[in-house]
């Protein structure tokens, strides 16, 4: 190889100032390593354009250093380091910032008012169930309420009838004692004028599911159906009016009466 | 050739790769003015040149680790960073709508916004300026304004190879007129 040729080819310079081609470049590298008379053409060219270069010098203003300065010193992109040559065609500082700036606030101010928007609406979002659920407890508890009353004004009512019932001279009270000795279980009135008959349940013991009380009149020693205990009657119950009779009795039946008596299930007996 | 000043470069490397901000202030110190000629040679806006220069020093410190002794002097490579960031200044769109509105500025009002260079009369492309014309149009083109040689051929409506093997000679002859 003609390495004077090589020289004298313009290579070397080309080399140097950048503009051989990526193929031209890594010739020159290799070659460099062979031949000495090129490494020192380049060094020697290389030289000569960084002399002119430092002839021509031109102050540049102060500030500029000091930008690099503040610039250095702030925390650097690790993605920064690629190789130099005709890397950087993306970033080029000639913008117009002062319009993106503005815009950059105008899009910053609008994110800030969207998410402070987003959690004023959650707050009184939540604070609306919150709300509701309330009027809801209240809307129910009055409705309780009412309902409690109404129960306590019929349960006034029928104890008020009770009373002026006991208090009738024409009436006749037949306490009924259990077998067993237990007192006062029951109280039964019979309106000797009208021959109305009623219970008034004092301590008689919580019947068992599918039993029910049932009320009988003994009449001419024979027992005749008085009529059911009604379970949700919790005063004077209004039973069947029978003409006359000598003794009362309560005895379990199964739910939905009998009609003839299980004697063996005498609760409580009574006569007038 | 002068080994000292090669020794100092590579400790001024070594330094620089260690991140040594005295050695930097000393890089800075020493290349500032080369560099901004070179910059300025290619970018006539000196408000613009400013940045590209910050832009380039920055460069310098975040990429020195790129930067390979063996294959050339520091200069020579802080010159390329300086060039090709220059170049992408110049060819960038922004500059080129902005160069149009001046000259439209300058045609009525004879005056344009800020300070501009006359790049012809700056270092090396004032010292290119006295090759031949067609020497003169290839290195401007494609050293100064960074065309490649391809759109060079297109634009001057030359052969390929002609432009390759011209440039070549041109740059040569550069060197001569450096010498000389």
């Amino acid at each position: 190889m003609d390495i004077n040729a090589y020289i004298q080819s313009g290579i070397i310079e080309s080399y140097v100032l950048g503009l051989s081609s990526a193929e031209e470049t890594a010739e020159v590298e290799m070659l460099r390593i062979q031949y000495s008379e090129i490494g020192r053409a380049i060094d020697e060219f290389s030289l000569a354009v960084e002399e002119i270069a430092m002839q021509n010098a031109i102050s540049p203003p102060p500030e500029v250093k000091e930008n690099i300065r503040v610039a250095i010193n702030k925390k650097k992109p690790v993605t920064d380091t690629v190789a130099f040559l005709g890397e950087n065609k993306k970033e080029v500082p000639v913008v117009p910032f002062t319009k993106t700036y503005q815009w950059k606030m105008i899009a910053a101010a609008s994110i800030i008012l969207f998410v402070a928007s987003s959690f004023l609406n959650y707050y009184l979002y939540n604070q609306y169930n919150n709300n509701k659920e309330a009027y809801q407890a209240l809307l129910s508890q009055r409705e309780t309420l009412q309902v409690n009353n109404q129960m306590y004004q019929t349960q006034l009512k029928e104890w008020q009838l009770a009373a002026v019932m006991m208090a009738d001279t024409g009436m006749a009270t037949v306490k009924m004692h259990s077998i067993k000795g237990k007192d006062d279980a029951a109280t039964v009135f019979w309106n000797k004028q009208s021959k109305d008959v009623y219970v008034m349940v004092n301590n008689l013991p919580e019947p068992r599911t599918g039993k029910q009380y049932q009320l009988w009149a003994m009449v001419d020693g024979k027992p005749v159906d008085a009529g059911l205990l009604d379970p949700s009657c919790v005063s004077v119950c209004k039973m069947k009016n029978i003409p006359k009779a000598e003794a009362f009795a309560i005895t379990l039946e199964k739910e939905g009466g009998n009609r003839a008596p299980n004697l063996k299930a005498i609760f409580v007996m009574g006569s007038i | 050739m002068n080994t000292g000043n090669i020794y100092q470069e590579s400790e001024l490397v070594l330094l620089l790769k260690q991140r040594h901000e005295h050695a930097f202030n000393y890089l800075y110190d020493h290349y500032s003015g080369s560099l901004y000629s070179v910059i300025v040679s290619i970018v006539p806006d000196r408000e613009l040149a400013n940045d590209l220069l910050q832009e380039v020093f920055i460069k310098i410190w975040r990429q020195i680790e790129s930067y390979d002794n063996a294959k050339g002097r520091l200069f020579t490579w802080m010159l390329n960073v300086a060039r090709n960031a220059s170049i992408d200044a110049v060819r960038s769109k922004n500059f080129q709508q902005s160069q149009q509105n001046r000259e439209l500025t300058e045609n009525v009002y004879d005056e344009g916004g800020s300070i501009q260079t006359n790049t012809d009369k700056i270092g090396l492309r004032k010292i290119v300026h006295k090759l031949k014309d067609e020497y003169k149009v290839l290195v401007e083109l494609s050293y100064f304004e960074g065309y490649t040689q391809d759109e060079i051929s297109k634009m001057l409506k030359i052969p390929l190879g002609t432009v390759k093997t011209r440039l070549r000679t041109a740059l040569f002859q550069l060197k001569q007129v450096i010498k000389a």
